[in-house]
C-alpha cells in the first residue's frame, strides 16, 4: 500500500507532467503562424505501478515523450513539388525577358491606323521593303536612297540589340545559378549542421522536434533550387545526395556545388566541387534556368542569326551585281551573317551615289536592282523554313509564345497541386487555435485537480501529525 | 479533413490572387479595346497579325508606288500630247508640200520642218521634277538625242544616246508595269521606241530631215510618196503611245482602287483577330468583382472569429 508520502509524489508528479503538457500547448499557440512548425504532443503513460496483495496500485502519470506529428511522405512530395515549382518560375521568368526583349506587343495607338505591334524587328523589315518600294519608282532620288539606308540600318540595330539583349539574359541567369548554387551549398552546409545537433540531442532521448522542424524547411529550400534523394541514416540524421554524388554523409558535409564550363558541349553546367563531376539535374530552379537558357533561348538566338544570314546573303547576291550612279559594282549592301554582327556596309552609309541601283552597266537610271530586293520580301526561302524572311520572322516569336504560354499553363497547375498539398500538410501538422485553447482548459483542470489533491493529502498528513500531540 | 488555423488564411490568399489576376487581365483588354497584346497570350494569333500586318503596310506602300506612276504616266501623257501636235502639223506641211505650191511657200515650208525638228528634238529631251531624262530609256546620265548641224545650222543627223530599257515598279505582289516610254527601239523587240520604232517603222527625225531636205530640193515626187508613207507610220506610232498611256491609266486607277478594298478587308481582318469585344469584357469583369467582393467579405468574417473570443 502507498504512503501518504507516495500520494504527495504522485499528486506532485501529476502536477509536473500536466505542467509539461501547457507547456507544450503554448508552444504550439506561439508557433501557429510559423509555417515549418509541425505541432507537438505529449504522450500520458501511466507510471510503473505497485504490486500489493489486493493487485496493482497505480503511481500517477509521466510523460514518455513530446511528439511531433509529421507526415513523411507528404514532406517528400513537397519538397519534389517544391523542385517543379522553382524551376518553372525559373523558366517563367526567363522567356519572360526574352518577350521584353523581342518587344513585339500590340498595340492600336500605331500611326497605320489599325492595331499592330509597331516596335520589333517586324515593323522594322516592312520598312525596310516598303522603301526599296518606294526607291524604284525614282531610283536616282539620293534622299528616297538614304531613306532605304535609315531602314536598312534600323533593321541591322534592332537584329543587334535582340542578339545583346539576349546575350546579357544569358549572362543574367547564368549569374542567378552562381547565387543558387551558393544557396544551395550554404543549405547543404545547414543540413549538415542540423544533422549533428539532432543526433546529439537525440542521443540523450526522445526527438528532436524543433531541430527536425528546422532541418525540413531547409531541406525545402534546397529542393526548390536542386532536386536531390535523402535517406535517413537510423541515427536521426538524413544522408544527401544531389545528381548521384553525396553532399551530406551522416554528420559532415562531403562535398558541395561548384559551376564551371563543361569541356565537350562548353555549356555552364552544375558540378561536384570534390568529385569534378557534371551533374545532371531533374528540378528546383538551377535545373530550369539551364534548361530554359540551353533550349528554348538558345533555339531563338539560333533563329535571330540564321534568319540575319539569309538576310544578309540574299540581299548580297542581289545588290552585289547591280551598278552604282558611277558605273561600280561588286559591294555588298550587309556586313555580318549573326544578329550581333549585321550591318550596313559603311561605305554605302557615307555615299549613297554608291547605292547599287540599276542592273545594267552604263544604265544610271535602272532600278531592277532596286525592284528585285523589294521581292525578296515575297520571296519564300529555302534555308528558313520555305517562309518569306518576315514569315520565319512571325515564326520565331510564335515559338517563343508558344513555350512561355505552355509554361504559364504549368505554373498555374503546380501553383493548385502546391496548394492542395501544403493544405494537406495543415491539416496534419498545422496548429489550430480552437484545439490548443480546449487542450488548455483540460490541462488547467487537471492541475487544479491535482493540487486539489495535494491539499487534501496535506491535511491527512497534518492529521496524522496532531495525532501525536495532546 | 482536419483544418488548421493557417488553412483559412492560405486559402484565402491563393483565392485572391487567382481574382485579382484575373480583374487585372479584364481591366487590360477594357483599357486597351485588344483581346491579346503579347506573343504569350496567343502565340498562334500572334503570328497571323505579324504577317498580316506585313501584308498590309505592303498594301498602303503599293498604293503610293500606283500614285507615283499614275503622276509619271500623267507627266508623259502631256508630252505625248505636244508630240501629237508636231507629228500633225508635219502631216499638214507633206499634204501642202505638193506641185502647187509656190517657191515662197515651200522655203516657208522648209523651215517650219525645221522648227518641227527643233521642237522634237526639245521634247525628246525632256527632263522630269528630279532633273533625270525621260525619254532615255534607263541610261539617263547624258540628253537622249544629240543633233549634227550643218554650216547653215539646220539639222542634218540625230544619234539617240539611251536605251530601250525601261524601270518596272510593282503595283502589287508579283505584279509590275512601267509608265516609262523609251525614246527610240531598234530591236524590234520590248517596249515600244516613241520618236524611233523599229517595230512600226517609225524614225521621226529622220524623216523630217528628210523632208525637209526633199522640201528644199523641190522634190515633189519624193514628197508625196516616201516622205507622206514616212510621216503616216510616225502619226501612227505616236497615236499607239497615246493609245497605251491611256491604257496604263485605266489599269493604275483599277489596280489603286483593288489595293485600297485589299487594305480594308486586312484592316477588318486584323481588327477581328485583335479587337476585344468590350460588351463582353465589361460583363466578365463585373462577374469577377462580384466574385472578388464575395471572397473578401466571407473571409473576413470566418477568419476573425475563434474560441479564445467566447473564453471569459
Amino acid at each position: 500500500m502507498m504512503s501518504l508520502f507516495n500520494i504527495l509524489n504522485l499528486g506532485a508528479g501529476s502536477l509536473d507532467a500536466e505542467t509539461q503538457a501547457t507547456s507544450v500547448t503554448g508552444e504550439n499557440l506561439s508557433n501557429v503562424n510559423n509555417p515549418a512548425y509541425a505541432r507537438q504532443r505529449v504522450d500520458f503513460t501511466a507510471s510503473t505501478p505497485l504490486n500489493t496483495p489486493v493487485g496493482q496500485e497505480g503511481t500517477g502519470v509521466t510523460v514518455t515523450a513530446i511528439q511531433q506529428i509529421r507526415d513523411a511522405l507528404l514532406d517528400t512530395q513537397i519538397q519534389s513539388e517544391a523542385g517543379v515549382t522553382g524551376s518553372l518560375n525559373a523558366q517563367q521568368t526567363a522567356l519572360q525577358n526574352a518577350e521584353a526583349a523581342l518587344a513585339e506587343q500590340i498595340t492600336n495607338t500605331s500611326t497605320s491606323g489599325s492595331n499592330s505591334s509597331p516596335n520589333g524587328l517586324a515593323a522594322d523589315l516592312s520598312s525596310l521593303f516598303n522603301s526599296l518600294q518606294s526607291l524604284s519608282t525614282s531610283p536616282q532620288d539620293i534622299s528616297l536612297r538614304q531613306g532605304v539606308i535609315g531602314a536598312a540600318q534600323q533593321v541591322a540595330a534592332q537584329f543587334n540589340q535582340d542578339a545583346s539583349s539576349l546575350s546579357s539574359l544569358t549572362t543574367t541567369i547564368n549569374s542567378s545559378i552562381d547565387s543558387d548554387v551558393s544557396g544551395a551549398n550554404q543549405d547543404l552546409s545547414q543540413i549538415a549542421a542540423l544533422n549533428a545537433q539532432i543526433v546529439q540531442a537525440q542521443a540523450i532521448g526522445g526527438t528532436a522536434n524543433d531541430l527536425i522542424d528546422q532541418r525540413e524547411q531547409v531541406m525545402e529550400d534546397l529542393a526548390s533550387k536542386v532536386n536531390f534523394t535523402t535517406s535517413n541514416v537510423g541515427n536521426g540524421a538524413v544522408d544527401v545526395t544531389i545528381g548521384g554524388v553525396q553532399m551530406v554523409n551522416n554528420i559532415t558535409q562531403t562535398d558541395s556545388l561548384a559551376t564551371g564550363f563543361e569541356p565537350t558541349t562548353g555549356r555552364y553546367l552544375v558540378k561536384a566541387q570534390n568529385a569534378g563531376t557534371f551533374l545532371s539535374l531533374a528540378g528546383g530552379s538551377i535545373e530550369g534556368d539551364i534548361t530554359v537558357r540551353d533550349g528554348a533561348l538558345a533555339q531563338l538566338q539560333t533563329s535571330l542569326d540564321s534568319l540575319a544570314s539569309q538576310v544578309t546573303g540574299s540581299f548580297n547576291s542581289i545588290y552585289s551585281a547591280g551598278f552604282d550612279l558611277h558605273g561600280n559594282t561588286g559591294q555588298n549592301f550587309f556586313n555580318g551573317v549573326t544578329a550581333a554582327s549585321i550591318s550596313v556596309n559603311s561605305s554605302l552609309v557615307a555615299d549613297p551615289t554608291t547605292f547599287h541601283a540599276s542592273g545594267t552597266a552604263g544604265a544610271t537610271g535602272g532600278n531592277s536592282v532596286v525592284v528585285a530586293l523589294a521581292q525578296l520580301a515575297n520571296t519564300p526561302n529555302a534555308n528558313l523554313g520555305g517562309l518569306t524572311i518576315s514569315g520565319n520572322y512571325a515564326q520565331t516569336v510564335a515559338n517563343l509564345g508558344n513555350a512561355l504560354s505552355s509554361v504559364n499553363v504549368q505554373v498555374a497547375n503546380n501553383g493548385a497541386m502546391t496548394q492542395m498539398l501544403t493544405n494537406q500538410r495543415q491539416s496534419v501538422s498545422g496548429v489550430n487555435i480552437d484545439e490548443e485553447m480546449t487542450n488548455l482548459m483540460q490541462f488547467q483542470k487537471a492541475y487544479e485537480a491535482s493540487a486539489e489533491l495535494i491539499t487534501t493529502i496535506n491535511e491527512m498528513l497534518q492529521t496524522v501529525v496532531n495525532m501525536k500531540t495532546t | 479533413m482536419r483544418v488548421s488555423s493557417s488553412t483559412f488564411p492560405d486559402n484565402f490568399l491563393y483565392q485572391d490572387n487567382l481574382l485579382q489576376a484575373e480583374q487585372n487581365a479584364l481591366q487590360q483588354q477594357a483599357t486597351t479595346g485588344l483581346k491579346f497584346a503579347l506573343p504569350e497570350d496567343n502565340p498562334a494569333g500572334m503570328s497571323q497579325v505579324l504577317n498580316l500586318q506585313a501584308s498590309s503596310s505592303a498594301n498602303q506602300q503599293y498604293r503610293t508606288n500606283i500614285s507615283d506612276l499614275q503622276g509619271q504616266a500623267s507627266s508623259v501623257s502631256g508630252l505625248l500630247t505636244s508630240l501629237q501636235a508636231i507629228v500633225s502639223q508635219a502631216g499638214e506641211i507633206v499634204t501642202s508640200a505638193d506641185g502647187t505650191a509656190t517657191p515662197t511657200e515651200m522655203t516657208t515650208y522648209a523651215t517650219q520642218v525645221g522648227n518641227l525638228i527643233q521642237q522634237a528634238l526639245q521634247l525628246g529631251n525632256s527632263k522630269d521634277s528630279q532633273g533625270n531624262y525621260i525619254f532615255g530609256g534607263t541610261a539617263t546620265g547624258s540628253p537622249p538625242f544629240t543633233a549634227t548641224t550643218d554650216s547653215n545650222g539646220n539639222v542634218t543627223g540625230v544619234t539617240y544616246n539611251g536605251n530601250s530599257t525601261v524601270n518596272q515598279v510593282e503595283i502589287s505582289p508579283g505584279v509590275t508595269v512601267s509608265a516609262q516610254v523609251p525614246g527610240a527601239n531598234t530591236s524590234g523587240t520590248g517596249p515600244g521606241g516613241l520618236f524611233i520604232n523599229s517595230a512600226t517603222g517609225a524614225d521621226l527625225f529622220n524623216h523630217l530631215i528628210s523632208l525637209r531636205q526633199d522640201i528644199a530640193s523641190d522634190n515633189t515626187a519624193a514628197i508625196s510618196t516616201t516622205d507622206t508613207q514616212n510621216i503616216s507610220k510616225d502619226e501612227t506610232n505616236v497615236l499607239g503611245q497615246v493609245s497605251s498611256n491611256g491604257v496604263l491609266l485605266s489599269q493604275l486607277q483599277a489596280a489603286g482602287n483593288l489595293a485600297s478594298q485589299q487594305g480594308n478587308n486586312m484592316t477588318t481582318q486584323i481588327s477581328g483577330k485583335t479587337d476585344a469585344d468590350l460588351a463582353t469584357t465589361i460583363t466578365h469583369l463585373q462577374q469577377t468583382e462580384t466574385a472578388y467582393e464575395a471572397a473578401l467579405e466571407s473571409s473576413t468574417r470566418v477568419m476573425q472569429i475563434s474560441l479564445v473570443d467566447f473564453l471569459t
